[in-house]
This record gives C-alpha cells, sequence and structure tokens, in this order.
C-alpha cells in the first residue's frame, strides 16, 4: 500500500469517525443519563444534512448559519418529541420509550421520503481543494469536518464540567439520589434530549459539504452508531470518542480490502468483543430492570 | 373448559377453515402474509416470557427461508428443508447463544442486532447466497404430485404451520418447564432462589424459538417462492414488536396474532393512500403505546371484562356446562 492510500484511506476513515463519535455521543447521553433508547437518532442527522442544504442551497445564506440552524432546530425537535411523547410513555419503562422513537423515527423518513424523495442533493463545497504534503494529498472539506468533530467534542466535553452536565451525570449515577440533592430532574431530561438531538443535528450539517444529503444515510449511520455504542461501552462519552474512530477507520481500511463487505469485518469483531467485554471497551454493563 | 368456551373454539375453527372460500384470492394472500408475521411475533413474546427481548427474529427466520430456497432449487422436498432449516437455526443458535445468554439481557439484546446485522449483510455479499437480488424461481412445495400453487391450498399450509407453533407453545406453557419461564420471566432472583437454572431454561426456551422462526421462514418461501435480502433486514425486527404491542404484551399467543391481523389488514384499505400507510401505522402505534400501554386485548382485560361480567347474560352464558361450580352449589 503506497503511503498516499494510507493516509487517504485513513483521512476518510477519520472523517467518518468524526460523525459516528458525534451521533453516538448523542445516543449514548441520552441512554447514559435519561435511560432512552432514541432509534430516532438517525433521521435527525439526515433532516441536519437536509436542513443545511435547504439553508444554504435554497435561501442562500452562509454556511454558519447552516450550522447554527441544524443544531438549533434538531435540539428544539427532541425537545418536542421528549414533551409530546416520551413523557407519556416514560413509566411503563424502557421498552415502550425505544417503541415510541422507533415509531417517530419512521414517520421522520416516511415524511421526509415523502417531500425530498429518493434524489440526493449536492451541497457546494465550503473548502474546495486539496492540502498537497508530498504525494499525500488531503481533501480540505474532510479535514474541516474531522476538525470539527474534533471541536464539537472538546466543547461537550466543557459543557458536562458546566453545572448542567455535572447534574446530567449525577442524573445518570443515580437519578433519586440526584433529585435528593436538589437536580430538577424533569430539566435534566429535556436538556439531555436537546444536547443529544443537537449533537446528531450538528453532525448531519458538517457532513453534508463533503457527502450532500439523501435519505438512506440516517439509517446508515445509525447502524454505525449502534455498532460504536457497543464497542465503547453504553453510556460512556470516552467510549463513544474511541470506538468512534475505531469503527471509521476499520470500515475503510477494510473496504479497500473486501470491499462492501467491511461492515461485516467489524460485526465480527463486535461479535467477539461483545462475548469477553459486554460492556464494551469502556463502559458498565447496564443494570437490568429485573435482574 | 366452559361448554360456551368449546362452542367458541369450534365456530372460530370453522371460520377460519371456511375464510378462503368468503373471500376474494387477494385478501387471501394477506391473510397468508398475517400468518407468517403472527409466527413471528409469537416467538418475540415466547422468548419476552424469559425476560429476553430479541432482535435477532430477522436473522433466523432468514436461516430458515434461506435453506429452503437453497435446498429445493437443489431438489429436496420442502418438508425436509423446513425440518433442515430448524435443525440449523438450533444448532447455530446453540452456538452463539450458549455465549451470550449466561451474560443477561443486554448483552443479549445486542447480539441479537449484531446476528440481524450481519446475516443480512452475509445473505447480501456472499454470492452463494444470490446476492441482493436474492434467490428466485424456488419450486412449489409439494406432497406426492400435488402442488401448493393455489392461494387457498398455502392458506390451509399456513394454518396447518400456525397451529402446530400455537399447540406447541400452549402445551409449553402449561407444562412444569412453562411454569419455570414464568418464574424467570416475573423475577429472576426469584427464580433463582428457588433453584431454577436460568441459562437453561432460557436457552431451551430461546431454541424452541429459533426453531419455529426457521419454520416461519420455510413457509414464507413456500408462498413467496424467493428469498430476497431486503425482507430480512433490521426493519423487521422492529416491526415484529409492532404487532405485540398492538395486540397487548400481556397474551403470549393470542396478542402477536391479533396484532398481525390488524397490522396487515388495515394498512391494506389504505391502499389507496400507499405513501401515508406507514405514518398512518406509526401514529396509531404510538398513540396506543401511550393511551392503551398494555395493547388492545390488555385494554379488554381491564375494561371491557369487568363490564362484560356485570351483565347476567354473560355470566349465565360463562357458567354453561361448567360442571364442578354445580358441585360446589350442591
Amino acid at each position: 500500500m503506497s503511503l498516499g492510500l494510507f493516509f487517504q484511506l485513513l483521512a476518510n476513515g477519520l472523517m467518518s469517525g468524526g460523525m459516528y463519535t458525534l451521533v453516538a455521543s448523542g445516543l449514548t447521553l441520552t441512554l447514559g443519563v435519561i435511560k432512552i433508547f432514541n432509534f430516532a437518532q438517525g433521521q435527525f442527522y439526515m433532516l441536519g444534512a437536509f436542513l443545511t442544504f435547504a439553508v444554504t442551497v435554497a435561501l442562500g445564506l452562509p454556511y454558519p448559519l447552516a450550522v447554527l440552524a441544524a443544531l438549533l432546530s434538531m435540539a428544539l425537535l427532541g425537545v418536542l418529541f421528549y414533551f409530546g411523547v416520551i413523557q407519556k410513555t416514560m413509566p411503563q419503562g424502557f421498552f415502550s420509550t425505544l417503541l415510541v422513537t422507533v415509531m417517530f423515527g419512521m414517520i421522520v423518513s416516511q415524511v421526509s421520503l415523502l417531500t425530498f424523495a429518493y434524489k440526493e442533493r449536492a451541497i457546494p463545497a465550503i473548502f474546495p481543494g486539496t492540502l498537497e504534503i508530498g504525494e499525500v494529498s488531503f481533501n480540505w472539506g474532510k479535514l474541516f469536518v474531522i476538525v470539527c468533530a474534533i471541536v464539537v467534542m472538546v466543547a461537550l466535553y466543557y459543557f458536562m464540567k458546566t453545572k448542567i452536565g455535572t447534574a446530567m451525570l449525577a442524573a445518570a449515577e443515580n437519578s433519586d439520589v440526584a433529585s435528593l440533592q436538589g437536580i430538577n430532574a424533569k430539566q435534566i431530561f429535556w436538556v439531555t434530549m436537546a444536547v443529544g438531538c443537537g449533537l446528531t443535528g450538528i453532525a448531519g450539517a458538517f457532513v453534508a459539504p463533503v457527502m450532500g444529503a439523501y435519505l438512506v444515510m440516517g439509517q446508515n449511520i445509525f447502524l454505525r452508531a449502534l455498532l460504536v455504542l457497543m464497542i465503547g461501552g453504553m453510556g460512556s462519552m470516552s467510549g463513544a470518542l474511541i470506538a468512534g474512530f475505531l469503527v471509521g477507520i476499520i470500515e475503510s481500511f477494510a473496504f479497500q480490502f473486501v470491499g462492501y463487505l467491511n461492515l461485516i469485518v467489524i460485526l465480527v469483531f463486535v461479535g467477539i468483543l461483545m462475548f469477553f467485554r459486554p460492556g464494551g471497551l469502556l463502559g458498565q454493563p447496564l443494570p437490568v430492570p429485573g435482574e | 373448559m366452559s361448554k360456551a368456551m368449546t362452542v367458541a373454539l369450534g365456530v372460530l375453527l370453522l371460520l377460519l377453515i371456511a375464510f378462503p372460500f368468503l373471500v376474494n384470492a387477494y385478501t387471501v394472500q394477506v391473510a397468508i402474509t398475517t400468518i407468517t408475521y403472527s409466527m413471528l411475533g409469537m416467538a418475540f413474546a415466547f422468548t419476552l416470557r424469559v425476560g429476553l427481548p430479541r432482535f435477532d427474529i430477522p436473522a433466523w427466520w432468514g436461516v430458515g427461508a434461506y435453506t429452503t430456497a437453497l435446498l429445493m432449487k437443489a431438489g429436496m422436498s420442502f418438508w425436509l428443508t423446513a425440518l433442515i432449516g430448524g435443525m440449523i437455526a438450533i444448532v447455530l443458535g446453540a452456538l452463539v447463544f450458549s455465549l451470550a445468554i449466561p451474560r443477561g439481557m443486554i448483552p443479549f439484546l445486542m447480539i441479537g442486532m449484531v446476528l440481524t446485522m450481519a446475516f443480512y449483510q452475509v445473505y447480501g455479499a456472499v454470492p452463494i447466497f444470490g446476492g441482493w437480488g436474492g434467490i428466485v424461481g424456488v419450486p412449489a412445495p409439494t406432497i406426492g404430485s400435488f402442488e401448493f400453487i393455489a392461494k387457498r391450498d398455502l392458506y390451509y399450509m399456513g394454518l396447518f404451520f400456525l397451529g402446530l407453533n400455537l399447540a406447541v407453545y400452549y402445551f409449553l406453557f402449561n407444562s412444569k418447564i412453562g411454569r419455570a419461564w414464568n418464574a424467570i420471566g416475573s423475577s429472576l432472583r426469584l427464580a433463582r432462589s428457588v433453584g431454577i437454572d436460568v441459562v437453561k431454561y432460557r436457552m431451551a426456551n430461546v431454541l424452541i424459538g429459533n426453531f419455529f422462526l426457521a419454520l416461519a421462514g420455510s413457509f414464507f418461501v413456500g408462498y413467496y417462492r424467493a428469498a430476497l435480502p431486503v425482507v430480512f433486514g433490521f426493519q423487521a425486527a422492529l416491526f415484529v414488536m409492532i404487532y405485540l404491542i398492538i395486540g397487548g404484551f400481556t397474551h403470549s399467543l393470542t396478542g402477536p396474532i391479533l396484532g398481525a391481523i390488524i397490522a396487515t389488514f388495515i394498512p391494506e384499505y389504505f391502499r389507496f393512500a400507499k405513501e401515508y400507510q406507514s405514518i398512518v401505522t406509526s401514529v396509531v402505534v404510538i398513540l396506543i403505546l401511550m393511551f392503551l400501554p398494555l395493547g388492545i386485548l390488555g385494554w379488554v382485560d381491564l375494561r371491557i371484562k369487568p363490564w362484560l361480567y356485570r351483565r347476567k347474560w354473560y355470566a349465565r352464558l360463562s357458567r354453561w356446562g361448567v360442571k364442578e361450580e354445580r358441585k360446589v352449589s350442591a
């Protein structure tokens, strides 16, 4: 393998890994803090990308505004979804909320199918051209995505250090004890939902100029995020960070050697890992109701 | 069992047998689909009884379907391939689950998801399984020289499989092993404390479920005459749960069947608005989850039955033919 190809694959892997990390950390946050497995997460990602298309191409506004719009509107949608539906099904347990999110995802995907149809939307690159170092060339757009993913993860890290972030972590540890300490549990719920969905929306906005916006991107990334969660550990943020980049890189390199069987390589890896570390690399097995 | 119950079941059975003569071929086709989906829903409910949610249903369903499709194309009899498919599902399941089940519910659930995704990829990407186009042109199932091609015959074949499935599950639920499963489902700690080997009983449950899932797959190929990877995707694992929500989690046998009937037949009447079908279904399921968390049968148990018991004619009807009660009063 030439050096150029190696770095090319690495850049691809890091870019998709960054996206997996963002989506998976949204997923793991909602799962860890408020015990909701949000199956609609992938659709939020897809909506974020389409929103970027709408803002930059259809409305002709600058790209940073599109990122902001994707972040805020997806967070808002998550909060509305929480207050409208999830809150009412929470008392019935983990599976009811899981199924509600599955159904919500189906509604979103069908509505977007009717609105956008199976047509890929291309969004003009924000940073066109390539960076040449010797024989190695990098696409500026991909590098930008990697940097953005890292910046958002760092921002998330500092957000978790703030008062509300600490309260979220406390609620994740034990929500009853947290509320005894004066933490407003209701507030934690919708804030977590907003952060989780906003992270996913912003990931969609980042990736849109490189990959475009298309309907199945939500499903594709959700399956990867699920794998990231299994590898990194449920409810573990640092696990999501490591496993996200790991999955991205494995996928990118495996594609070079086995083509579209690359997902199977990851699945076998996950399968073996599940037997030796069922909680993932960095997570602990979740406490299970009734066990 | 009271006389009224026996009469009701008899009438239901007669109706089921007469059904293809009363409706058009298209409705029979929908009924056949419903039968397959009820078998899948029942398998989910069956394993939920031991506290394990299955996300690997499409995987084992696919094992049965692909075994039948491949072997029938090689000239084997349908009934033999169904049996072989079931055996393969049991053997593969034993291999995977002997490692997964001792680790508890969440690893089981996640391994289930991984299996579904992995099998889907394997069916699509490995050339023996026909790629993403699947295996088409599978011959029709036969007994002797009789071919199951007409919708009506296929419906009866499905009814036979469903009846077999129901009978086995019903028998198991009412035997000693079924009581152990109930104990595990209600409380794991309690079950362990009375000396139930949780892993062994869960294993038995999951493997029996696997066999019937593979059987459902074989039946699917029997009437669909093709095995396509798309059918066995991750979506199917989620759809199976819809039937259970609509029907009711608390009824392991009737719940999935009722749910499958509702979720298959009602969308068929909305064919004129095909684009909005899945939106309507999803909204209905969300509403059921929000307002009828026990499903339709759970709602019947909670609201309708108490109302009926207060009616005199119903009390008389339900006592009709029950001998033990008379002895007590006399």
